[in-house]
């Protein structure tokens, strides 16, 4: 089966061609334009640029899949949840692919979608002829070429991003259960609004990842140092957040549910700049005051800390108590390094019998490689729409 | 377009992020519905707080996230099953009330954002509330006379929040 993947749910515009043979899945195609030049000025997607983008760059993406257009066996579309006006792009383009083509429809989650991304074989894709034009595209080579294991169920899956952060249970194919979310801010809302706090840029999460290196690096240099480390004496933690001067709380870290809250983290990276500064109103008035580029930088390791460390914490918590065989990430904020060693970390530590299933990183962040796969899935169900009942949701729940 | 110039109403100084809660809750008692309400204050003020406080008094059992994403989000509004969520003790005057359409123009930069996501729909409707976060981002669509203008400050100490309303 060859499926044309569309996704428009947010800031990026991307199809893709994915191809399934004997249950493997196997990207042809995936070209993505992500307008995160064009948004990163305003500290985050504007919907109406949002909207205008996926249209100009649609049809260029369009002509790359016409030469597909006879071998395609079914059109699948994210229809939500996402940014109304993105969507709407996106379902507009698969309705008339699915009426002039002949080709039948399948509309489906944008969050799920991410989940299937775990079942894309992890494959150099067919480097876009065009990437000049576009202002990003995945075709960066994967040295990996085996095929990913199998995934056993009852999975867990950690799916965090920019507008999600769930805790899914997925009891076998089209079987979700969400046990766990964010209160407030999804994780990687945090990282972007922690990122607007401390001056750096959107998106906020590789913005923090990179100061967060550089936290790491310094801290090495200053520990190789006889006279440093003879002062900071005992402390064997990596960088001895716990004990230093920039310590975050873990929000929610020790409750009893599955649930997450990120707000009152950032409200904590307020007050610690505003201490660091001593300016009254923070976000504004203290970056003026100027942080020193030192302090920024640890103050970013220990948000990517404080964020990474909880979302772990429960998601080992939350596999021991429903005994799922495996666990997985996907979103965008799956991404982070940090992250994806951690859990594979506390998974050998706590879980050594469950399997640990990351995404490739190109397939972490909005593609539509990951839209065909679910559309793969959905159309094994038989769950097809046809195109005069499509219709976008941008608050599609799984609930 | 004039110059509306407006009365201070009330003046609360919250201790805390409990205080701005109660707070909220008995505020959402007194509004009878089609109130168009703006927030304003820095990140971290405690805005998506206060309208999760709102919510409550209105009896809206579900949970308030942050709309910053979805840029929209409806409660008690959606479904069947949505309705179901308001509580049977709210009092009266909140049962008339029948949707919160919370709006966070965090990401937006101009007024023209919001109506393309359909705030319209919702904007001065008998039944429901509009709260804007951020509304300073989205100015010109609305009738300034007819907002409620909720402004959060930082206090001198840590948890202390100053909210005027307008």
């Amino acid at each position: 089966m060859l499926i044309l993947g569309i996704e428009t749910s947010c800031d990026e515009t991307s199809m893709a061609l994915v191809r399934e043979e004997e249950g493997k899945l196997e990207v042809e195609k995936n070209i993505v334009s992500s307008q995160i030049k064009i948004h990163s000025k305003y500290g985050g997607v504007v919907p109406e640029v949002a909207a205008r983008k996926h249209v100009e760059t649609i049809f260029s993406i369009l002509e790359e899949f016409m030469e597909d257009r006879k071998k395609i066996d079914v059109v699948s579309v994210a229809s939500g949840p996402g940014l109304i006006t993105s969507l709407l792009v996106g379902a507009e383009v698969a309705r008339t692919i699915s009426y002039v083509w002949e080709k039948p429809l399948i509309s489906v989650n944008h969050v799920v979608s991410h989940i299937y991304a775990n079942w894309l074989e992890k494959k150099t894709p067919f480097p876009a002829r065009h990437a000049s034009q576009l202002a990003d595209v995945t075709g960066r080579p994967n040295p990996s070429r085996e095929g990913r294991g199998i995934i056993e169920f009852p999975a867990l899956c950690l799916v965090v991003s920019g507008g999600h952060t769930e805790l899914i249970l997925m009891n076998n194919f089209g079987k979700f259960e969400v046990i766990g979310r964010t209160l407030d801010d999804a994780a990687g809302e945090c990282f972007d609004k922690c990122a607007k706090i401390l001056g750096l840029g959107y998106p906020g999460g590789p913005a923090i990842a990179a100061e967060a290196v550089i936290a790491r690096s310094d801290r090495k240099e200053r520990r190789s140092n006889p006279l440093v480390s003879e002062i900071e004496g005992d402390c064997h933690a990596p960088l001895c957040s716990t004990r230093n001067d920039m310590h975050l709380p873990r929000p929610m870290l020790n409750t009893s549910d599955f649930n997450f809250s990120f707000s009152g983290l950032k409200t904590a990276v307020l007050y610690k700049v505003r201490d660091l500064t001593g300016v009254g109103s923070p976000a504004s008035k203290a970056l003026e005051a100027g942080l020193p580029t030192v302090t920024r930088s640890r103050l970013a390791f220990e948000i990517e800390e404080a964020i990474t460390e909880v979302l772990v914490s429960k998601t080992i918590r939350a596999a021991k108590k429903y005994k799922v065989k495996t666990i997985m990430l996907a979103g965008g904020v799956s991404a982070n390094k940090n992250l994806r060693k951690k859990m594979g970390e506390a998974i050998k530590a706590e879980l050594p019998n469950t399997k640990y299933q990351i995404p490739d990183i190109q397939y972490c962040t909005d593609n539509a490689a990951m839209t065909a796969a679910a559309g793969f899935f959905y159309a094994k169900a038989g769950k097809f729409t046809p195109w005069q009942k499509l219709r976008v949701d941008p608050n599609w729940s799984l609930d | 377009m004039g110059i509306v110039i407006k009365i201070l109403i009330m003046h609360f100084i919250s201790k805390n992020e409990k205080e701005t809660l109660a707070f909220a809750e008995k505020f959402a008692k007194k509004l009878k519905g089609g109130e168009v309400i703006g927030l304003t204050g820095d990140l971290g003020a405690g805005k998506t707080v206060f309208v999760k406080g709102l919510a409550k008094g209105l009896g809206i059992k579900e949970n308030i996230q942050s709309p910053t994403f979805l840029l929209m989000k409806i409660y008690g509004a959606k479904a069947q099953t949505q309705r179901r969520k308001i509580s049977k003790s709210a009092d009266a005057k909140a049962q008339k009330i029948k949707f919160l359409a919370h709006i966070d123009a965090y990401r937006l930069k101009s007024g023209e954002d919001l109506i393309d996501i359909g705030v319209m729909d919702w904007l001065g409707k008998k039944d429901a509330i509009t709260v804007i976060e951020w509304i300073e981002n989205v100015p010109g669509i609305f009738d300034e006379k007819k907002i409620i203008n909720i402004k959060i400050d930082f206090g001198e100490e840590k948890e202390k929040r100053s909210i005027k309303i307008f």
